[in-house]
């Protein structure tokens, strides 16, 4: 509801005579001034280490006796050298973030979307509450206690049977899975709850068969659910710190991780160029998400 | 045909459940064997992890910390983000998919990236303390690394996106037509907010309040760049006592407390809002 929508200076003038309007209008104008104000600098605050880590990466140094390792900002030159210099390990660990994550995404999503159409459609011997409980029940463990979990249980596996899986993708792959699998069963379970079985009926009452049902009428109606489920699987594993730093090694090391073990020693503006990368590829995904999947199914989901 | 849905829940569940029972129970099964450091566990079970760390000032003053550091970026976020999703719920404008955009995209970003900028902005000759400066306000440069204060803004920054989007939800569940009786009345758009809209969301605000505490208090990212090892929270002690410290029992009791803990707190909340939805005053 705008401002002007609604007649909330002619309620008061009715009663308080002409003289009264303008003092209301003045006072609802002052208002939003005050509201763009507190949006402008709560925003700036929220998105300013964003703006220097971009902005950083791109500022050659004052002079060439400058030590090199030096951040400006605001950049006084403007330079791509750091892109071209950021680490090979950087880059690899990009790559492996973004495989991971994509691999978590679709595991969680075979995972998730029959477990949320059980969950919702089937008819259980046990209680629902109990296996929703289970399915939900990474949600609410902090993700230091599941990364320290899970090296613990890779190394009493290690220890029993042999192998290591502390230290491998497969060991990261299982740890995330665990943690992204409930945001794909929470958002499907949340559109299947909303479903119309009138719509299902009607196909069926049609003549369609139940896989030309399903696949024609559910699964179009699911769809945005089940995509921001793997978004959000997908986010869960790209951006994980706490977990990963147990489970990640040189042999098999995450974007966030091997940017944290740089900022412990010593970051280069090669770190925030690779930075601007991982954030330039969060906005297109953004974006994506914003277009083909609208906010509010977005920002429902993350409600739950 | 129903039971045809309930069998493709069979598969999921088993991995769930295996992932959750295989992964919890070593580490609680560790906690109650003693330490004996190294990565060695005597035998016999006995409760002497949890009896150390319950009597060693060191862990306690840790749980302390994380708790005033948790309250306080909770209280933060609910009071600066509550206003931003009240508008951004009420009052649709052609910058409401942008402000929104923004507040994903801070979600989207590992919180590493958001420290970077962070620690550039508050080093010792970056804006911030040049600002200070330019001010007259003289005397030492504000140090953002190692001190609680620290760690609170970088746990404000990785939270407060997700504590606007709860608090946007909790906004969408009131009836925009109770704004427009209250307006039809004469209230203005301050009175609106602090008797109609204020009042309606204070169940979800409590639950949001305690979303956020307790993310904090599993948060580690933040505390451990900003902490600069001097500001040892409950997570980042774990991390040191498990991979530094090599105590794979202790590191286990201390995560099993922090796990009831926060457990606990999501049984709490869940008792509130069946609470308040039993009274129909809110509809999340």
């Amino acid at each position: 509801m705008s401002a002007g929508a609604f007649p909330a200076g002619s309620a008061i003038a009715s009663r308080g005579g002409s003289a009264a309007q303008p003092t209301a209008r003045r006072r609802i104008r002052a208002g939003k001034l005050v509201t763009i104000l507190y949006f402008v600098v709560v925003f700036s605050i929220l998105l300013a280490p964003l703006v220097v880590v971009v902005g950083g990466s791109f500022s050659a140094p004052p002079n060439e006796n400058v030590v090199m390792s030096y951040v400006q900002f605001p950049p006084e030159r403007l330079t791509l050298e750091w892109y071209e210099r950021i680490p090979s390990t950087q880059l690899r660990a990009l790559g492996v973030s973004f495989l991971l994550a994509l691999a978590v995404a679709v595991a969680a999503g075979l995972i998730g979307v029959p477990a949320a159409f059980g969950l919702v459609r089937g008819r259980l011997i046990v209680p629902r509450t109990a296996v929703s409980a289970i399915m939900r029940a990474p949600l609410q463990i902090p993700h230091v206690v599941t990364g320290m979990a899970f090296l613990q249980l890779y190394y009493v596996i290690g220890d029993r049977w042999g192998g290591y899986l502390q230290g491998t993708a497969a060991g990261l792959f299982l740890a995330h899975l665990f943690m992204a699998t409930p945001f794909v069963v929470g958002s499907v379970g949340a559109v299947l709850q909303r479903f119309n079985p009138r719509l299902e009926e009607a196909a069926t009452i049609l003549g369609a068969s139940q896989w030309r049902t399903f696949r024609r009428v559910t699964l179009p109606v699911i769809m945005p659910g089940v995509f921001t489920g793997l978004l959000y699987a997908f986010i869960v594993s790209f951006v994980d710190v706490p977990a990963a730093i147990f489970l990640a090694s040189p042999q098999a090391m995450t974007f966030p991780v091997e940017l944290f073990h740089a900022m412990e020693q010593d970051f280069t503006p090669s770190s925030l160029a690779s930075a601007s990368l991982a954030a330039a590829f969060a906005i297109v995904l953004v974006y994506a998400a914003q277009r083909f999947l609208g906010l509010d199914a977005l920002l429902r989901s993350r409600t739950k | 045909m129903k039971s045809r849905w309930g069998s493709l829940l069979i598969g999921p569940f088993l991995i769930s459940a295996a992932l959750l029972f295989g992964s919890q129970f070593v580490f609680l099964e560790q906690s109650f064997h003693r330490d004996l450091r190294f990565g060695q566990q005597d035998a016999q079970w006995s409760l002497a992890n949890f009896g150390q760390v319950v009597s060693d000032p060191y862990y306690l003053h840790a749980l302390w910390l994380t708790t005033y550091i948790s309250l306080a970026v909770a209280l933060v976020c609910i009071i600066v983000g509550f206003p931003i999703a009240k508008v951004l719920a009420r009052q649709r404008s052609r910058w409401t998919t942008a402000l929104l955009s923004a507040i994903v995209l801070t979600s989207f970003i590992t919180t590493v990236i958001q420290i970077f900028g962070l620690i550039i902005i508050f080093r010792a000759d970056g804006p911030v303390n040049e600002l200070l400066r330019f001010l007259g306000v003289t005397g030492r440069s504000f140090e953002l690394i190692g001190t609680p204060l620290g760690v609170i803004l970088g746990l404000v920054y990785a939270s407060f996106g997700f504590a606007v989007m709860l608090m946007y939800g909790i906004v969408l569940t009131i009836p925009v037509s109770l704004d427009e009786a209250a307006a039809v009345h004469g209230a203005s758009r301050l009175r609106i907010l602090l008797r109609v809209v204020l009042p309606l969301s204070a169940p979800g605000l409590i639950i949001a309040f305690l979303t956020i505490f307790n993310s904090c208090m599993g948060s580690f990212t933040s505390a451990a760049l900003l902490g600069g090892g001097r500001v040892l929270t409950l997570p980042v002690l774990i991390e040191r006592t498990m991979l530094l410290d090599v105590k794979y029992g202790i590191a286990g009791t201390l995560a099993g407390l922090l796990l009831v803990f926060v457990v606990v707190l999501n049984l709490v909340s869940v008792a509130i809002l069946r609470r308040f939805r039993a009274t129909r005053m809110v509809s999340v």
